[in-house]
């Protein structure tokens, strides 16, 4: 998944997900600390959900102690199926988490056909 | 100037063989996710420590833990970062499909060498990343002298 970004200049890790679905709704969260609402890319083109997220590298002006946090974007990609409505999205950022609901088409919920007798 | 303890990587660690190994695998595969995010390390948050003229600058990972559910506290040259990470998602009886990341409470803890001022110290929190600015003492920093031809 994301490999197919790499091959910029910076390196690309997925960002840390928990999915569930609830009262009709699938809920994404996504990871992604040191991304900015405005480095955030969130879109769906044709059947994919593509996430992704740039972050400024550490401050390097000096020398390094200690190295742990990756130097690397964040992008993430999802295979979306047709329950799911592609108009209705809601991405909310917060705290380097990112929250997207995505809302199932009432066409997939389950629907009552009433039989009329003649 | 030791600012944290060593620990030599290239001593014979089996365990650490093992988490290797599985990393290796994993990246093989292409199995996501390459980071697993707050505790990926020892089930402690991922820090930067740069050491410039002025300061030493700290970068420390901490997605979505909230303000009032960090605490960044100095004692006796002893920087300790705890806190607590909590799932915000307020839905009941979800189902989860995939479950990544971790939540619970953590701690870090950095022994900082004599020469950070605690009286200056700075911390920001912004987009998931904690910022701290240790300054050094005035008396530390480089200063350089003016040569003077006679």
């Amino acid at each position: 998944m994301a490999k197919e970004l790499e091959g910029k200049n910076r390196r690309v890790v997925s960002p840390v997900a928990d999915i569930c679905e609830a009262e009709g709704k699938v809920i994404l969260r996504l990871e992604m600390p040191g991304v900015s609402k405005d480095n955030l890319e969130v879109k769906i083109e044709n059947d994919e959900l593509i996430i992704e997220g740039k972050r400024e590298p550490t401050d390097s002006k000096g020398r390094f102690i200690l190295r742990e946090r990756r130097n690397a974007d964040f992008a993430r990609r999802y295979t979306l199926d047709d329950t799911i409505d592609r108009e209705k999205v809601d991405a909310v950022m917060k705290n380097g988490v990112l929250h997207l609901t995505l809302h199932l088409k009432e066409a997939s919920k389950p629907k009552k056909i009433e039989v009329k007798s003649k | 100037m030791d600012l944290i303890k060593w620990k030599p990587t290239e001593l014979f660690d089996p365990i650490a063989e093992f988490d290797r190994i599985r990393e290796e695998f994993d990246r093989m595969f292409g199995m996501e996710p390459v980071i697993t995010g707050l505790f990926d390390r020892v089930k402690s948050p991922a820090i930067d420590l740069v050491e410039n003229d002025d300061a030493f600058v700290l970068t420390c990972d901490l997605p979505g833990v909230d303000l009032k559910d960090l605490e960044v506290s100095i004692a006796n040259n002893v920087l300790t970062i705890k806190g607590e990470k909590k799932d915000t998602r307020e839905v009941k009886d979800a189902k989860v499909y995939r479950q990544e990341s971790w939540f619970g409470s953590f701690q870090r803890t950095l022994s900082l060498p004599d020469a950070v001022d605690s009286d200056k110290i700075e911390a920001i929190m912004k987009d998931g990343v904690l910022k701290i600015t240790l300054p050094k003492k005035e008396e530390v920093k480089p200063k350089q002298i003016a040569v003077k031809v006679s």
